[in-house]
């Protein structure tokens, strides 16, 4: 580790060093060193091979922006080790080669397969003969790709998200930006500056005068109520001015006023044979070398450039001890010809216009391109602008602002040549795209090809789509197509800004997860019976208790218990309660009597079948309404909506999580409920269909007289603290009785003996109520009701399919989803199907042509790949006439 | 999903704390036609501009109203509580 | 190989716009060259042109998550697509233009018991007809794809897949180029930077339609714009059950290979892939609310990067690297609109939703046909627009919420 004496303006802390390792070797660095500085600082010189050739990569820009120095950190692909910063023991290792850095395997293809990889070469080649395309697309892929992600990688760290409002939001914290956030906290406003960089200052900490400067800006700005956040990086300007900001392990979300973008240059590369060849960078990175990290770049340098930037460079190197062999301004002096030349990948001298100059380092920059892609993101014209050969953001958004170089104030650069390749001799490559390899012989064949709108060319050639997203190429792309089409700049124009800014990781944007999931008063107690649980909507529940089709005995035989907490629960209540069921349901709720529940269907206005429920009236005005599980959102959004129309004297209140429901079925159950409450629960006292309020079990009830399941039984709802001692109240006062639990699989099969449907399952987006045969729902001799004219013109249609029961021989179970078929031609499909020990047949739903829904009617039900015969009937399966319901 | 929508009972808010059903249309006031019934439930102005439509505050206030929105920029132009007097909507 | 040597130009230089065709395509994505292409090779129709008004491939062509299958719901969809992938599959070969179209498999996860039912009832349906679908539990998902999480510890637990062999991904800008050069060399015209204004009509026929360059008279309109199809169908006077939204997409930076099966997620809302190059490309569904603002959104960014980790953890550090968007028109059943309307001559093909790219081929030969013969083939009698005013909808709305 050779570094220059200390200087003021170095990050690192020379009292403490950081050793980690790379390809296995054990490397020291200082706290304040990037992974990148500390291996240049070892005297590694290469960093990458590259994505096509596998060409030997230094540091480039050394400001994290360009492809040259991913590595794979700690098993994390792809990670730019210039800006990464160094931690104790990380494991860094090289990518996309095989051997090692200096000895790539691959870069044979550099020297002998070049040729026969132009742009698109795979677009023509590996057509014939077919079968063999999966085995080339291998090898294709294989060779694609740059890091390697790690099969056995865990979640680890914890990442977090955050929002923040804010007038003033300023990206990016050089000199404009400080000064533009100290503007804005003065005239009063919140004001937050975030900077990408580990410490605020932009440039000016790349000098003794210029670091002083800078905290004594950024001091001044949080004493006028600047939040100033370094390591934060504003990845996108989204609608309504958000501005996700990468800060490593915390995403803030900013939303703005105003945002002003203050983000600076992207200093482009100058396009020449060899350009691309170790040694060859940009002035920040020399500067950055010296002035960051105490380190020399180079025995001997050139320096090309096309502003300051580059002059401010050779202060910087002259400084560090590096030997300047030649400084060239073009703003002084065009030369003609450029060509870098190296040995084993790392330059060796340039030539410029035919004098060779011997030199380890080249720093050639052609002019500064401001960063607008955050402008471009929020909607920002871009224009090229040929007095100083870059593109500048015009026609800025309501609300967002740039100022400094980011908006064009770049002063007066040279426009450099497209590039500077010597009209005769074997050049070597040019490279316009460094992360694609990409040469400006590729982007000559494409245009000559036809590829010549630069739109088409990117997605041909592929330029400005790898990692650094055009930040060094899009400018230079765009020159080299102008030079050959003979055409400007401008007329070619840009492609899309497209966000994220910088490369962001998923983690960070996934956070921690929040998904819903719901769960009903009683889940422990299911899980202490032992039930499986799974999912239903939004809801957990038990699937079963271990034995479904014993737990459907019970109900039968003896009584059963099942949690219910799920079904969505509604009051409806004020003066005009009832008129808006009667409008908004097909059927007829205005005429029952105080304590009756009627069984209600909502369909949509195309007639379409919604959601069901029971609608108990409880006082003239008022309605408990019940929906499916996963229905209640839906169901009162649904009510509200045409209520924002209607505008009826009605509340919608949900009472859902308010309270739990059980049901109590089963031929015992009347004995059972009998015990735990004063009712008069017998068969004249408390009715099939009606709703009554009582204490049952000390807790204040609502219990609906109703049978999903089939069997005489008893819906209890009330307030959802007291579901617990319910529960184990119900199974204790009914042990003798052989009370027990049952799970979802137990009602499902109860229910479909019953021929009970389940929306959703048995019907789809698309079933209406008299192909779902139920056209009793369907009261025509009321007023408008939605859904009414659709279903109407069903029936004047006349129906087409029908959903109805089928019975088959217990030895064959088709699929839920199972088709019907007619001569192997598709006509309908099973929705439920079960064994049914009670019944002693396979039973199910199906939805079949509607001249087939006949008692008796054959049709034929895929099972395993053939067809099986199965009876059509119209009745339930069990209990048809009702009898056990209603007893 | 990323603009703000003024809800004009919570003010302006993230539209990811909002559901649409989508552009007003007008429901037929008499027994329509199966083509003007259609013309109802399946076809829609789509305009791209100003368009009137539905929108429900489902994670705030559960409040259903009418935003004028442009579609070509998702910029809200404004936003009122369903007017007293009760259009034919749906 | 010598092929590769071969500078020949892919198309020709933008040709004069004439005064005249035969039939105009406005739009010059992948079903709009597939129409040209078809109607000059299988009906020798080349007095054509396909009107672009930026460059080919521009919008949902260029911008869709190139994946290829026909598991669908209904016979007709299945059917429909299926007969686009057999077109696909012999494509290249065709067109002499390697489309790299990767039959790796597609799996359709299912994360609960209503959608493994779904997923019954699309493998039986594709199986009558052919199509190779089938069922697989949890650890049939992990044979096929060894890298996925199964486990129970996370929100949405894997409970098995729909696993289609024959589905995959295809190079997107290489469908669109190869259909593009194939018509060009037959003698149609592309015209890109070519914007049409307006469409004549007269006594409810088409007459022509008017451009940015000029107007051009045609009795044959056909109208491949998705996304835009509400407008240029304003434009001669046909209504359509349409709403325009967004899709959205983002890749990751490319990395060696990790996954070579096409893994779609309904109930996260999220399909990935890997393509060639090494890049995850992931998308999710339509935006909620109807929109022509193709302005890409960070919720989307969020909520698929926490769904992909649900399923690959291992992906955490990935770094996401541009995300887009593109616009679809949304048909009330989920299945496309193509063929005929009341205007004589204007023909459209709209409404396909997020499967648009898929049936490139199969909406070609179809279309082609449908102006050549004049009469609807029976493939595409089932999309009619018509079906709309007759209340007839064929939905894959139930087939999933997520669609690819």
């Amino acid at each position: 580790m050779t570094r220059l004496p200390p200087r003021a303006t170095e990050r690192l802390d020379r009292s403490q060093t950081v050793a980690f390792t790379f390809e296995g070797r054990t490397v020291q660095g200082y706290a304040g060193d990037t992974i990148g500085s500390a291996l240049y600082a070892a005297g590694q010189r290469i960093f990458s091979r590259s994505f096509k050739y596998h060409r030997p990569r230094g540091l480039l820009c050394c400001s994290g922006h360009c492809p040259n120095c991913m590595m794979t950190v700690d098993d994390v692909p792809n990670v730019r080790v210039c800006a990464e910063p160094l931690r104790e023991g990380a494991a860094v290792r090289a990518q996309n080669v095989i051997g090692s850095l200096e000895r790539d395997l691959l870069s044979v293809v550099d020297r002998v397969a070049g040729p026969f990889m132009p742009p698109g070469f795979y677009y023509k080649t590996f057509i014939r003969p077919r079968r063999f395309w999966p085995l080339y697309e291998k090898l294709l892929r294989g060779a694609a790709g740059l890091g390697r992600v790690d099969p056995h990688a865990e979640r680890t760290g914890r990442f977090d998200t955050e929002d923040r409002r804010v007038d003033t939001l300023v990206v990016g914290g050089g000199r404009d930006g400080l000064k533009a956030s100290i503007a804005a906290a003065s005239g009063g406003e919140s004001v937050a500056l975030v900077d990408e960089n580990p410490e605020v200052g932009g440039s000016l900490l790349l000098s003794e005068t210029g670091v002083s400067q800078a905290r004594k800006l950024c001091e001044q700005a949080r004493r006028a109520g600047v939040d100033v956040l370094a390591s934060a990086r504003a990845i996108g300007l989204y609608e309504g001015k958000l501005v996700p900001v990468d800060c490593g392990e915390l995403l803030i979300r900013f939303r703005a006023e105003r945002v002003i973008v203050v983000a600076g240059t992207a200093e482009q590369p100058l396009v020449f044979p060899g350009n691309d060849l170790v040694g060859v960078v940009l002035p920040q990175a020399a500067r950055r070398l010296v002035n960051h990290w105490a380190v020399r770049p180079a025995e001997s340098a050139v320096v090309i450039t096309a502003d300051d930037t580059g002059l401010e460079a050779v202060e910087d190197l002259q400084a560090a001890g590096t030997k300047i062999v030649a400084v060239v301004d073009l703003r002084q002096r065009e030369p003609r010809a450029i060509a870098a030349r190296g040995r084993r990948g790392a330059v060796t001298a340039v030539e410029i216009d035919g004098q060779r100059l011997a030199c380890d380092l080249v720093v050639a920059s052609g002019s500064p391109q401001p960063n607008y892609a955050l402008l471009a993101h929020a909607g920002a014209k871009v224009e090229h602008d040929p007095a100083r050969g870059v593109f500048i953001p015009t026609e800025l958004p309501a609300g967002v602002e740039s100022v400094g170089a980011a908006a064009g104030l770049i002063g007066a650069p040279a426009v450099p040549a497209a590039s500077y390749e010597p009209a005769r001799r074997r050049p070597g490559k040019s490279f316009v795209c460094l992360c694609e390899d990409q040469t400006t012989k590729d982007l000559k064949l494409a245009i000559n090809e036809g590829f010549d709108s630069i739109e088409l060319s990117k997605r041909y050639t592929t330029v400005t789509m790898g990692p650094c997203q055009g930040r060094l190429c899009h400018l230079n792309s765009i020159r080299t197509y102008a030079a050959e089409t003979a055409s400007s700049e401008a007329s070619i124009g840009t492609t899309t800004a497209r966000p994220p800014w910088a490369p962001v990781s998923l983690q960070l944007l996934a956070g921690r997860a929040h998904e819903p999931a719901r769960r009903t008063a009683l889940h422990h107690r299911h899980r202490e019976h032992g039930a499986e649980m799974i999912w239903t909507g939004e809801w957990r529940r038990p699937y079963s208790y271990g034995d479904p089709a014993g737990e459907a005995a019970v109900v039968h035989d003896a009584v059963g218990l099942i949690d219910v907490s799920t079904l969505g629960k509604i009051l409806v209540a004020g003066p005009e309660a009832a008129a808006f069921l009667e409008r908004i349901y097909p059927n007829r709720f205005g005429n029952m009597e105080e304590g009756r529940i009627r069984y209600g269907v909502l369909t949509s206005d195309a007639g379409r079948i919604m959601d069901d429920g029971t609608l108990a009236r409880l006082s003239p005005n008022e309605y408990y309404v019940t929906t499916t599980s996963t229905g209640a959102e839906g169901v009162i959004e649904w009510f509200e909506w045409w209520n924002a129309t209607w505008q009826h004297d009605v509340e919608i209140i949900n009472v859902t999580s308010a309270l739990a429901a059980v049901n109590i079925a089963g031929p015992s159950s009347r004995e059972l409920l009998g015990r735990l409450t004063d009712l008069d629960v017998t068969a004249e006292g408390f009715r099939y269909l009606d709703a009554k309020r009582a204490y049952v079990a000390g807790i204040p009830s609502l219990l609906l007289r109703i049978g999903f399941v089939g069997e005489l039984g008893y819906e209890v709802h009330f307030p959802s603290p007291y579901a617990v001692d319910f529960w184990n109240t119900v199974l204790e006062r009914g042990a003798d009785l052989g009370v027990d639990v049952f799970g979802l699989e137990a009602q499902r099969i109860l229910r479909l003996e019953k021929a009970h449907i389940i929306i959703g399952q048995d019907t789809d987006s698309e079933s209406n109520l008299l192909e779902a045969s139920m056209p009793w729902i369907l009261k025509l001799d009321k007023d408008d009701f939605v859904g009414r004219w659709s279903t109407e013109h069903v029936d004047r249609r006349g129906l087409m399919t029908r959903l109805v029961g089928f019975e088959m021989d217990a030895a064959q179970l088709p699929l839920e989803g199972g088709q019907i078929v007619e001569n192997g031609r598709i006509v309908g499909r099973v929705t439920s199907v079960r064994r049914s020990e009670a019944v002693g047949r396979t039973i199910g739903l199906a939805w079949v042509p509607a001249e087939s829904a006949q008692e008796g009617a054959e049709i034929d039900i895929q099972v395993d790949g053939r067809p099986a015969p199965a009876t059509v009937t119209l009745k339930p399966f069990y209990d048809a006439e009702g009898e056990r319901l209603r007893a | 999903m990323t603009f703000l929508l003024l809800c004009p009972n919570c003010g302006p808010r993230a539209v990811e704390e909002f559901i649409t059903t989508g552009e007003v249309t007008v429901r037929p006031t008499a027994a329509p036609s199966r083509r003007e019934l259609s013309r109802y439930i399946y076809f829609r102005t789509n305009a791209a501009g100003s368009q009137r439509e539905w929108w429900y505050h489902r994670h705030g206030c559960e409040l259903w109203f009418l935003a004028e929105r442009d579609t070509r920029t998702n910029e809200v132009l404004g936003t009122e509580l369903p007017p007293a007097t009760r259009p034919e909507a749906g | 190989m010598r092929d590769i040597f071969l500078r020949r130009r892919m198309w020709r230089r933008r040709p004069e716009l004439q005064r005249n065709y035969d039939a105009v395509i406005i739009g010059g994505g992948s079903h709009g060259l597939a129409t040209a292409y078809y109607l000059a090779k299988n009906h020798g129709l080349t007095d054509v042109c396909v009107l672009e008004k930026s460059y080919i491939g521009s919008g949902a062509a260029g911008r869709n998550t190139t994946i290829i299958r026909s598991n669908y719901r209904t016979p007709e969809g299945a059917e429909f697509y299926q007969r686009s992938v057999e077109l696909y599959e012999r494509l290249s070969a065709e067109l002499g233009y390697n489309l790299m179209f990767s039959q790796i498999g597609h799996l359709t996860l299912a994360h609960t018991e209503r959608a493994m039912v779904t997923m019954a009832e699309r493998a039986e349906v594709n199986q009558l007809l052919g199509i190779r679908s089938r069922v697989v539990d949890a650890s049939g998902v992990k044979e096929l794809c060894p890298e996925i999480e199964i486990g129970d510890t996370v929100t949405w637990p894997i409970m098995g897949a729909l696993y289609h062999e024959p589905g995959g991904i295809i190079r997107h800008d290489a469908v669109v180029w190869g259909y593009a050069r194939g018509a060009d060399r037959l003698g149609v015209e592309i015209h890109n930077a070519t914007e049409v204004t307006g469409i004549e009509r007269s006594n409810g026929k088409v007459t022509g339609v008017q451009t940015t360059r000029g107007p051009i008279a045609c009795d044959t309109v056909v109208s491949c714009t998705a996304g835009w199809s509400t407008l240029l169908a304003n434009m001669v006077g046909v209504e359509l059950p349409i709403w325009t939204s967004i899709l959205q997409a983002f890749v990751t930076e490319p990395v060696k290979p990790f996954l070579d099966v096409v893994i779609v997620s309904s109930q996260m809302h999220v399909y990935i892939s890997q393509t060639d190059r090494g890049e995850f490309l992931i998308g999710a569904e339509v935006e909620p609310y109807s929109t022509y603002s193709t302005r890409a959104t960070f919720p989307f960014l969020e909520y698929s990067a926490r769904h992909v980790l649900e399923l690959f953890p291992q992906l955490g550090g990935l770094k996401v690297l541009r995300q887009w968007a593109g616009i679809c028109d949304m048909s009330p059943d989920y299945s496309p609109i193509m063929g005929v309307t009341e205007v004589d001559g204007f023909i459209v093909d709209c409404g396909w939703g997020t499967y648009g790219f898929k049936a490139a081929p199969i909406v070609g030969t179809t279309l082609a046909e449908l102006v050549a013969a004049g009469t609807t083939p029976a493939l595409i009698e089932p999309f009619a627009l018509e079906r709309f005013y007759d209340d007839l909808p064929v939905s894959e709305l139930a087939a999933a919420a997520v669609s690819h």
